[in-house]
């Protein structure tokens, strides 16, 4: 999922785009994703969380990538499972 | 009565179309596992009247009673109304301020809900100073902390469960950034809660939090975010003492 760090934006820089993105994900009317984690490593945008399907996942990477064109982006976002629990919580 | 009450729940569930038809083959087998099941808010993507639909299909007509608050992402199309509506036509009770009773064979469960709001927890929460807007958040917070505690007060039931969208306590945030907590939950949620005697505080809001906490009183916590449970639902085991017991208690607590 990392693609090439060459023609991205300065390291100093991606605090602001760490903060756009983390405001595009969730404010972008086909996205409203709060749950997904921003950070960056030296020049890599890292985006971790858990969404309700793949689509979502599909959907985040490519208005990020679109967004910020050459960026360096690393993903785990997982897709939620929907089974039953194995067992209760028996509370006290 | 007395035995135990079985509460499954969760909540951020986010339904749009792309997630229709998750959930339902989950509950399955409801009946047989729980008396009631919670929504613990955000039940849609983006608050429309399309996906509220969609959430009737998934939750409506269970085998089990429905009960449910809204969340942020259900306000995101200024559309509330028309999605309680849209769920109550579907058998979902959505509470906001106010409570309902379930008769289980254990006993009485009584239900008191809110959305809830942030503000951020004792010690380093926000306060009604200065510009409007801040006296307008915290404000907010306060009324909706407010009619739950009011709620929970005044149900008459056996057992009795809280149940927000917004976080009451630090403690089911674990995993959080530590910046965002104000956005995320607020203690007044975790006074109201301690102003009744709650056994169970029922939440979602926070994705990248922790299942387990305790209110200041003692009240368990559970945060039941679908990203933090990773499954259908959780299911709560809780007792209901009966009668007996509690006057054997009371009576050693006079004697003791």
């Amino acid at each position: 999922m990392t693609t090439p760090a060459t023609g991205g934006p300065p390291t100093g820089d991606l605090d602001y785009v760490e903060a756009e993105v983390r405001r595009l994900l969730a404010e972008d009317p086909g996205i409203g994703e709060q749950g997904i984690e921003v950070r960056h490593r030296e020049r890599v945008l890292v985006l971790r969380g858990e969404v309700e399907s793949p689509g979502r996942r599909r959907e985040i990477l490519r208005t990020v990538r679109n967004r910020f064109p050459g960026l360096a982006l690393r993903a785990d976002i997982s897709v939620s499972a929907t089974h039953p629990p194995d067992a209760p919580e028996e509370l006290p | 009565m007395s035995g135990m009450v079985r509460i499954a729940a969760v909540g951020d569930v986010h339904i749009a179309e792309d997630v229709a038809g998750q959930f339902r083959p989950g509950m399955a087998d409801l009946a047989e596992r729980a008396d009631v099941l919670l929504l613990a808010g955000d039940l849609t993507r983006f608050g429309t009247p399309d996906e509220a639909r969609l959430v009737a299909a998934e939750f409506g007509g269970l085998p089990v009673p429905v009960v449910a608050v809204l969340g942020n992402h259900d306000y995101q199309s200024d559309q509330v109304p028309e999605l309680v509506s849209i769920l109550a036509d579907a058998g979902i009770t959505v509470l906001e301020g106010d409570s309902t009773v379930i008769d289980t064979p254990a006993g009485r469960l009584g239900i008191a809900g809110t959305k809830g709001f942030g503000g951020g927890f004792a010690g380093r929460c926000a306060t009604a100073f200065g510009e409007p807007e801040m006296k307008a958040f915290v404000g907010a917070s306060g009324a909706l902390a407010d009619r739950l505690g009011e709620a929970l007060r005044s149900v008459e039931c056996d057992v009795r469960v809280a149940l927000t969208h917004y976080a009451p306590v630090p403690d089911t945030l674990a995993g959080e950034p530590l910046e965002i907590y104000p956005f995320l939950g607020s203690y007044l949620l975790a006074q109201a809660i301690d102003s009744a005697p709650t056994v169970l505080a029922v939440h979602g809001h926070a994705h990248y939090g922790s299942e387990r906490g305790m209110t200041p009183g003692g009240v368990l916590v559970r945060n039941v975010a679908h990203p933090v449970i990773r499954q259908a639902y959780s299911l709560f085991h809780l007792d209901v003492p009966s009668p007996v017991t509690e006057e054997l208690a009371g009576a050693e607590r006079a004697t003791g």
